[in-house]
């Protein structure tokens, strides 16, 4: 938990660091010659938009002014053409920019991705899911936004200013330096106000996420709400949060609504100072009614380059930092890495030693200390014992997802630290407590254990598992899809097939933490056979929970703050009378509950067979079940 | 004057089911009630500031005519200086009052249908909440409402912006010369309906891009939550080539979507700016021949910007007020559900109820589904009295316990609690007489404390809370096990208890609560001996002098029930007290014995060891 707050969202107090960017302006390198060209489309457009308004000051003068009819057309004319150049040259920029952009984005998700694949469970341990897919989603999008777009906008809005301020001069420089202090004002008014409605909205995105939480827990929660009355004083807490919301939103918004005015009235005053100015001078020669309509455009549209590059400043703090966050991901080293000189072997069908070994994931919390055990090839050893109590930690070092801190570990008489990862994890069948599976199809499930494996092989390995019959049912059988993370199937479904993944994958070593989540009978059965398929094969390590799988392993291990409390056969351990006599006990009254549920349920459908259908046999799956649940009484 | 916002709004009340049978439009007039004046003001504010904003024009057209070429200066400067800034001024302050008014009102409205959905959600039956999907429920809650705020803080008022500015310069420059003004909107019309087709597409494009976006991080959230098994099959490679199909994906969608910029932008800048020159052109030429002033040329060529640019956004705008529309027809399918009516029943009475309940021929069977959980159960309990219900999953002991405090309404048949039919009680005093200590208790995010006092309204001291506490045997695992004692963050925010501690949490809350009539689930998580054994005391200690619905497990929590009710597909097959059923041939004794048998054989095998 404490852990997890140092990963808290949005944190902004993060200074400009000078690295950060040059790492950001790095991105664009293998791109130099892109950036050069939708910069200079941008600068073109932007210089022409103040042209544009030079051109039309000098229509107004040369042309109508003085009654130039062929003065007149002649500039229209040029006009005409450079609106033409713009177009192209607005294309240009946004195609180019754009493309520039999506592949950056791909770029650094591609990049984010497989150094994520490389890295250490360590690593997952520790940052959580969440926090990971903002770094991959929306920060590589505002990073990309950055150096495309922000950049793009920046250029685009000080050119235009620039090139304002030049035909300004052209015109009149005293006038010109007159609207240069507004200039200035603008920006630092701008910045202001900017900076403030950022914080503002990060406000409102911080009560909309609490207002989601608040109906997500009251949709999930909604059955004890009812039950417990609670309906007026929950609608008397949401009342605040709406309240919060209602006032971060007014605020934000209050912010925005004053922002354009308050420059409007500043230009207002340049105006006034141009209008000023030409009724001053109009006897001497001054300002021109050309000029004065220039000048007046010109001022007028100034807001909006100066706004333009407001908001990009105020956005890029955020931009950097998530560039600071997603450089720390790519710099986070894999704890565990192949050594020089690493080699692969033909298989791992040998015993498996763990020599000494001490384990900590936290200096100071040893969870494995002076670890000795020798496992010889094709037993079956259960792992027992309290949650916390290390198990987990065994398998996981024996998978190489962490190594020993001390001591070592060989496997078929390799230290196993000189294989390389592929070498081992590649021999490994695993099947999870809450098994995963992928979005696709079941073929495509079951075949991950071994991506070359034909058809035929996948539904060899589904019948082996146990699952081919459930598979069978389905209205596509083996292209039925298993939905996000496996949603469409139950847990004993997920569970055999990634039995049938694991029978696939042909390991040397298997791996089970079994499910503490009740299946039906039946499954359980079907579990039951694809487990003792791939055990005889297999050396085997089983963290469980069932009785008939502890009954059957070769060895047992009651597993207590990280130490091997008891070890031997289950006779021999429930003869010592400790740990494992009371782990025991317990377990059995716990699924003597469950047996009793589905005996009633059993023996009820039964009888409604019995009823529906006197002369018939009970349906076959019925039968297995009872049959199973009977052995399991006289097991 | 932001400060006066802190003060919560005080709402007139809607019934928002109103608003829904409207029809979409007159649905959104509706949502306005209460803050039409508001809305009124802030369109009104908008009018006068495009009004201002063209004035400036105008007087810029006199002072250039009569200052600058004419050479009058019956009118001194200061006048015109004076004028341009109290136009400036009075502009920017109907813009502020405007784009204000519209924030208060969006944000009013939001807040308003925010709360009725909220309250909508809690008060709507058991029967819509298992058909509907939690994730859908908050997507309608959360972003569709922001939709809507979005239509009246940003769309309506900008469309209107754009309008009143088409109308508002139009008429100005039809006074200044009316060839002039009907020469300069011929481009409009083709600008408008590009620019609607254009809108069109690119809100399916970017749906395309944002669904490809959905997937790619749904692979991503796939690839980091199943990691030990992509590591245990070593499989990174097969895994990195998945993200590159799906990233390259979305790069491809993206580029479809920027085309379709890359090419709308410049056309209709080459139309709008051709359309602006032509104008020009034309202009100069009347000014040329003298048939306008040069003041006029000026005024022109500033009021026509106005007209002929924000009409490209207009496009864009339409889209998007179409999209509030399919938000609106989402949250009104939510407001259309009838809600409960807690209150509705004949009985009124403060008084707790007794607590003997009858049920009589009893039947059930859920909307939607033709199959009846219960099948003519009748049974009656005396005040006080335990009844404990067994049978498989499917059997109905849920669904008989379910209609106590009326989640689901029984078909056919009575129920009679204190000689009264159910129906009768109102659902609001009902709940409040029963209490519920589920399996797997859902607790909720926030302090153990609060959880405790959760089913209760009133204040409730620290030491009533810890009595309670310790009533349930969970004292001393709060303050001795949890980091901040009582005031310890539990649930999805905070710490994860076990089973058997949300258990015993659950129970302290119904004893705060103190019902007459208790439902209980009796399955106890794997927990140890001890554990297990307080638990059962403090169940005990809860059970005494309440009516009592046990859903049981095993046998030894039936033993001690008054009634025993063995339940199989919806009907009653056993009933009587434990020492009765035993004796009888049936489906009670083949439990009992399987059972028995079952501790028998572990008493052997440890015994024989």
């Amino acid at each position: 938990m404490s852990e997890h707050i140092e990963f808290e969202e949005e944190e902004f107090n993060t200074r400009f660091s000078g690295q950060t960017i040059r790492r950001l302006a790095s991105l664009l390198r293998p791109y130099a010659l892109w950036v050069i060209g939708f910069l200079s489309m941008v600068m073109m457009v932007s210089g022409l938009d103040s042209y544009f308004t030079y051109l039309s000051k000098r229509m107004v003068d040369e042309g109508i002014s003085a009654g130039n009819w062929g003065m007149l057309l002649q500039i229209v004319e040029q006009y005409a053409a450079l609106i033409l150049i713009q177009a192209v040259a607005v294309f240009g920029f946004i195609w180019l920019a754009g493309i520039l952009g999506e592949r950056i984005r791909y770029d650094l998700r591609q990049t984010l991705f497989n150094h994520l694949q490389e890295l250490s469970l360590t690593y997952y341990n520790r940052t959580p899911v969440g926090w990971i897919i903002s770094r991959v989603t929306s920060d590589t999008d505002r990073v990309a936004e950055l150096v495309t777009w922000g950049l793009l906008d920046v250029t685009w809005s000080s050119f235009n200013i620039i090139t304002a301020l030049f035909f300004m001069w052209q015109i009149s420089w005293q006038l010109t330096l007159i609207v240069m202090v507004i200039v200035p004002i603008i920006i630092v008014v701008a910045t202001f106000f900017q900076k403030r409605i950022i914080v503002q909205y990060r406000e409102v995105r911080k009560v909309n996420s609490k207002i989601t939480g608040a109906y997500n827990e009251t949709i999930t929660g909604v059955r004890v709400i009812k039950a417990l009355d609670r309906e007026e004083a929950n609608l008397r807490e949401f009342g605040k949060l709406t309240g919060e919301m209602y006032q971060a939103g007014y605020r934000a918004a209050w912010y925005s609504a004053l922002f354009l005015p308050t420059v409007q009235l500043i230009s207002a005053v340049a105006i006034v100072s141009i209008v000023t100015y030409a009724g001053v001078t109009v006897n001497n020669n001054g300002l021109s009614v050309g000029g004065m309509y220039a000048f007046i455009s010109y001022v007028l549209f100034m807001v909006w380059p100066v706004q333009e590059m407001a908001r990009v400043f105020a956005e890029m703090q955020q931009a950097v930092a998530s560039g600071e966050r997603i450089f720390s991901l790519i710099d986070a080293v894999p704890d565990i890495v192949d050594k020089p000189g690493a080699y692969d072997v033909d298989h791992l069908r040998g015993d498996i030693v763990f020599e000494h070994v001490d384990f900590q994931y936290e200096e100071g919390k040893p969870i494995l200390c002076d670890f000795n055990l020798h496992v010889r090839h094709g037993e079956t050893i259960a792992l027992v014992g309290p949650t916390g109590g290390g198990k987990s930690t065994i398998v996981n070092l024996l998978c190489r997802f962490f190594e020993p801190t001390g001591g070592r570990i060989m496997l078929s008489g390799h230290d196993y630290t000189d294989l390389t990862q592929h070498a081992i994890q590649s021999r490994i069948g695993m099947v999870l407590q809450t098994p995963h599976l992928f979005s696709g199809t079941i073929r495509e499930n079951i075949r991950y254990g071994r991506l070359e494996a034909s058809d035929q092989e996948v539904e060899e390995a589904a019948k082996l598992a146990g699952a081919h019959a459930f598979i069978e049912k389905l209205e596509k059988g083996y292209e039925e899809q298993v939905g996000e993370g496996g949603v469409l199937l139950s847990t004993g479904q997920k569970q055999l097939l990634s039995l049938a993944r694991a029978v696939l994958a042909k390991p040397d070593i298997f791996i089970m933490d079994e499910a503490t989540a009740s299946v039906d009978t039946l499954t359980e059965a079907l579990i039951q056979q694809g487990m003792d398929t791939l055990m005889k094969e297999c050396t085997s390590f089983v963290i469980a929970h069932r009785l008939s799988t502890i009954r059957n392993a070769t060895r047992i291990l009651v597993i207590e703050d990280g130490r091997i409390k008891e070890m031997g056969t289950h006779r021999e351990l429930l003869k010592l009378g400790g740990h494992y006599h009371r782990l025991y006990t317990q377990q059995f009254r716990q699924e003597v509950v469950t047996q009793v549920d589905e005996l009633a349920t059993l023996l009820a459908d039964i009888d409604m067979s019995a009823v529906e259908d006197a002369s018939a046999p009970p349906a076959d799956g019925r039968t297995n079940g009872k049959v199973t649940v009977d052995l399991a009484f006289a097991d | 004057m932001l400060n006066s916002t802190a003060q919560p709004i005080t709402q007139p009340e809607l019934d928002l089911k109103e608003t829904i049978g409207a029809g979409k439009l007159r649905g959104f007039w509706k949502l306005m009630t209460g803050f039409r004046g508001k809305y009124l003001v802030s369109t009104v504010s908008m009018g006068v500031a495009a009004i201002m904003n063209t004035v400036t024009f105008l007087l810029l057209a006199a002072f250039v005519d009569h200052f600058m070429v004419g050479g009058d200066r019956t009118i001194p400067l200061a006048v015109y200086v004076a004028g341009f800034l109290g136009l400036a001024i009075v502009q920017a302050g109907a813009t502020f009052n405007s784009r204000r008014l519209a924030a208060k009102t969006a944000e009013g409205i939001a807040r308003r249908i925010r709360e009725y959905i909220y309250d909508h959600i809690q008060r709507l039956s058991f029967t819509y909440h298992d058909k509907t999907q939690t994730g859908e429920l908050i997507q309608r809650a959360t972003s569709d409402i922001d939709t809507i705020r979005r239509f009246f803080a940003d769309q309506a008022i900008e469309a209107g912006r754009i309008v009143m500015l088409f109308v508002v310069n139009f008429i100005a420059i039809y006074l200044l010369d009316w060839r002039l003004a009907w020469f300069s909107v011929i481009i409009v019309p083709i600008v408008m309906v590009i620019s609607l087709f254009f809108f069109r597409r690119v809100e399916k494009a970017y749906e395309a891009y944002q669904t490809q976006e959905a997937k790619l991080s749904s692979t991503l959230q796939e690839n980091l939550s199943g990691v030990r098994v992509v590591k245990a099959f070593a499989r990174q490679e097969y895994e990195e080539n998945k993200f590159d199909v799906e990233n390259k994906e979305k790069y491809r969608r993206g580029r479809h979507l920027l085309l379709m910029h890359a090419l709308f932008w410049p056309i209709t800048d080459i139309m709008c700016a051709g359309q602006m020159l032509g104008g020009f052109l034309f202009a100069g030429w009347l000014t040329i021949t003298g048939e306008i002033t040069l003041g006029t040329y000026v005024a022109y060529a500033g009021l026509v910007v106005w007209i002929i640019w924000p009409l490209r956004n207009l496009g864009r705008l339409i889209v998007q007020m179409s999209e509030s529309l399919v938000s609106f027809g989402r949250i009104s399918e939510v407001v259309k559900e009838e809600r409960e009516p807690v209150l509705e029943g004949s009985v009124r009475t403060d008084q707790p109820v007794k607590g003997e309940i009858i049920f009589e021929d009893v039947h059930f069977a859920y909307a939607g589904t033709d199959r009846s959980a219960l099948h003519g159960v009748s049974f009656r309990v005396q005040p006080g009295q335990s009844v404990a219900l067994i049978g498989g999953t499917g059997s109905g002991k849920s669904s008989l316990v379910n209609l106590l405090p009326r989640f689901y309404e029984y078909t056919s048949g009575r129920i009679l609690l204190d000689g009264v039919e159910l129906k009768e009680y109102p659902r609001h005093y009902l709940r409040r007489q029963i209490g519920i200590v589920e399996q797997e208790p859902f607790l909720f995010s926030r302090t153990v404390r609060d959880n405790i006092t959760y089913g209760v309204t009133r204040a409730v001291p620290d030491d009533e809370v810890e009595a309670a506490a310790r009533a349930a045997a969970i004292h001393e695992v709060i303050l001795n096990k949890l980091p901040q004692g009582y005031d310890t963050l539990v649930g999805e925010r905070g710490i994860t208890l076990s089973g058997g501690q949300k258990q015993r949490v659950a129970i302290a809350r119904t004893l705060l609560k103190d019902p007459r009539i208790l439902i209980l689930d009796d399955s106890t998580s794997a927990v140890d001996f001890e554990t297990e054994a307080e638990i059962r005391q403090a169940l005990r200690t809860l059970m005494q002098g309440r009516t009592t619905f046990i859903i049981a497990h095993r046998i030894q929590s039936v033993m001690d029930a008054d009634l025993i009710l063995v339940l199989e597909h919806g009907r009653i097959v056993q009933r009587g007290a434990h020492q009765e059923l035993v004796e009888q041939d049936g489906i009670y004794r083949r439990i009992y014995l399987a059972q028995t048998r079952l501790e028998a054989e572990l008493e052997e095998e440890l015994s024989r060891v």
